[in-house]
């Protein structure tokens, strides 16, 4: 009864018209985003992060999710026609996607991703809506103790999920922390790391710093290499699934919205990992699986509809705990903290409003996503056709106009430029920005907790291992740790980053 | 051993590591019972010089590529001049003003570093800048510098 009232509640929030219009250009700013490539979902959030300062805490947070699932929806066309996938998650679409295209069976393609990504989409919704409540009602008995397990968690689940050296994952996250405390003590009020610099007093911004290492790195990498694209046909063809393409993929669907969810809930996990994971289970559930990579649609239906659900399921940890867990929704944290929101276990009864609001919006956008983009697909191939020459110089100046937007400080520009730099040179290295991020948002929560707690223990560090949930989460993360040392788990680990990088 | 890149990178870290444990002793570690300001930066500092080594080691056994292949077949000077332009933009920001700036910095980009024929060029730099301008200023009421240098001048 609750959840019905809530929900009817949030939809009284998300069709209110202003909040249509927020959602609309989120959708339609995500399916952009999602569908250039060399600017994905965290370059525009952190762009579109100060313009919704001017709107009401609900109509911000809807347009910043609606960029977030709008993006899933729009990575697949790039994937399918140019075999450059719009954003990370959409990798595995371009396996069998843009074989379907070349054999001229796009308009399949991007028919069925569509329609599986609605698909999980709702299912997500409809999950975050019964669970985030339950969770929250068990995340209000959290204490410090289980906050900072929860955190350490969530940083070593996506250190060890990273693709390559678990090491350098761990340096990068143990940075992000440092980075994430330049300024005041929150305890005691001390600047720490300021070198006597004003603007550093209040810490350094998130937005300049995902936009130098996610946006200007992108573009320096980028313009480094001689990128050519090809669209590979100009008539996308029926949009509509034949029956045979639609029974081929409801399994697919319904497996991979499951299995998204699931790894979209867990701190680390996210779309990505989603999408390749059930990519590895369809083609092993496959009679024939030899047909995976030369155009088979069960291996675009999957992972579509994976990445889509683990897009919803994000937003349980985000919403009942306040713990992001992976750096989009860290972002979404940065939206809800500068309207003056935190994100937890009282979110729900505090700001109901807002969270059934955002919920509601989702169902709205998801339809929107839907009826938008089959239709639209004619113009999203020709945005594709604009070169990238001109592309980044634009791209460059809305990340500098982000940058100044979200604090009217010239100092926020070089943070950017230093950390796009900085970006670069990680990329080159084999350096990912990923465990960075995360940690630079969740590292003062870290540390808060982890004083917090020795204060309450006396200087015990019994406090973390005689609470159950706190010591579940260090165990499974001193598992995680201690798990590239073994050489079987080792050598399975580097299988899967291997994958993913082919 | 030397020429990898995971060498030197590990070795810049484990400067990074130091400097940052360094600071945190500066800081004040505190007590267990009530750690100080510096706490939680020594212990992190500890554990990037920690992987740090293990990054370093690695090199030192021949592990990963060498420095220069990192930048061998790359475009690395257009890498170079965005930044430097970049920099640029960023000290003549404020003075300079931002139509002025960041037609420049458009027009830079699409002339230098990738280019793109001056009848495109100079209209797509013209219109972003402008555009982007009218858009923040006047919709979105976003205060932007409109050039200390160029304030007495009566155009504006």
């Amino acid at each position: 009864m609750d959840v019905l009232a809530g929900l009817s509640q949030g939809f009284a929030v998300a069709l209110d018209p202003v909040n249509l219009l927020y959602c609309f250009v989120g959708v339609f700013i995500g399916t952009l985003v999602g569908v250039l490539p060399g600017i994905g979902p965290i370059s525009a959030m952190s762009l579109l992060l100060p313009v919704t300062l001017s709107g009401t805490p609900e109509s911000g947070i809807i347009m910043m999710a609606g960029i977030y699932y709008g993006s899933m929806y729009g990575g697949s066309t790039t994937a399918v026609l140019v075999n450059i996938p719009g954003e990370a998650a959409s990798v595995v679409t371009c396996l069998d996607g843009h074989e379907m295209a070349k054999q001229g069976r796009a308009g399949t393609a991007l028919g069925v991703s569509a329609l599986g990504s609605f698909v999980a989409g709702t299912f997500a919704i409809i999950a975050l809506m019964l669970v985030a409540p339950l969770l929250a009602r068990v995340a209000v008995a959290f204490g410090p103790p289980e906050y900072f397990s929860l955190v350490a968690l969530g940083l070593t689940v996506l250190s060890f999920l990273t693709q390559g050296s678990m090491a350098k994952a761990l340096l990068m996250a143990g940075l992000g922390v440092v980075i994430g405390l330049v300024g005041l003590d929150q305890i005691n009020a001390m600047p720490r790391l300021t070198f006597d610099r004003l603007e550093l007093i209040d810490g350094i911004g998130l937005v300049p710093v995902v936009m130098g290492l996610f946006g200007v790195a992108e573009i320096l990498n980028n313009i480094e290499q001689h990128v050519r694209r090809e669209v590979v046909q100009t008539k996308v063809g029926n949009l509509w699934p034949g029956r045979a393409d639609l029974k081929a993929s409801a399994w697919p669907v319904g497996r991979g919205t499951v299995l998204g969810f699931l790894l979209g809930v867990l701190p680390g996990g996210g779309a990505v990992i989603a999408s390749f994971a059930s990519y590895a289970i369809e083609k092993k559930f496959s009679r024939t699986p030899e047909r995976f990579g030369k155009g088979a649609i069960e291996g675009v239906a999957g992972p579509e509809a994976a990445n889509n659900a683990a897009a919803g399921g994000a937003f349980i940890p985000l919403m009942t705990l306040g713990i992001p867990p992976n750096v989009i929704m860290a972002l979404l944290l940065g939206a809800f903290v500068v309207h003056g929101l935190q994100p937890g276990p009282l979110m729900i009864t505090q700001n109901p409003g807002i969270f059934w609001g955002v919920v509601a919006s989702m169902y709205v956008g998801n339809v929107m996503l839907l009826v938008l983009n089959l239709p639209l697909i004619g113009m999203w191939v020709q945005v594709l056709r604009v070169p990238y020459k001109i592309l980044f110089p634009l791209i460059l100046m809305f990340c500098i106009v982000g940058v100044f937007a979200s604090g009217n400080a010239v100092f926020d520009v070089f943070v950017m430029i230093a950390f796009g730099a900085l970006g670069y040179l990680m990329r080159k290295f084999g350096y990912e920005a990923a465990p960075l991020v995360l940690a630079f948002v969740l590292g003062p929560m870290l540390e808060n907790n982890l004083r917090k707690s020795l204060i309450l223990s006396e200087g015990s560090f019994d406090v973390f291992v005689s609470r159950p949930i706190s010591l579940a989460c260090l165990a499974i993360a001193a598992a995680l740790l201690i798990a590239p040392l073994l050489p079987a788990l080792r050598r399975k680990r580097e299988k899967v980053a291997l994958d993913v990088t082919e | 051993m030397v020429r990898r890149a995971e060498f030197w990178s590990g070795l810049f870290w484990l400067a990074v590591g130091s400097f940052v444990c360094w600071q945190a002793l500066e800081l004040g570690l505190g007590a267990l019972r009530e750690p100080g300001s510096g706490f939680v930066f020594f212990w992190t500092g500890l554990m990037i010089c920690a992987f740090a080594l293990c990054v370093a080691i690695g090199g030192i056994r021949g592990r990963g590529p060498m420095l220069g292949d990192l930048w061998r077949a790359t475009r690395w000077r257009n890498v170079l001049l965005v930044i430097v332009a970049l920099v640029a933009y960023a000290f003549l920001f404020e003075r300079l003003g931002f139509v002025v700036c960041s037609v420049a910095l458009l027009l830079f980009l699409m002339i230098f570093v990738d280019p793109v024929p001056l009848r495109l060029a100079i209209p797509i730099a013209l219109i972003a800048g402008v555009g982007i301008w009218y858009v923040l200023e006047k919709v979105l009421l976003v205060q932007l510098p409109k050039g200390s240098w160029l304030e007495d001048l009566p155009l504006f």
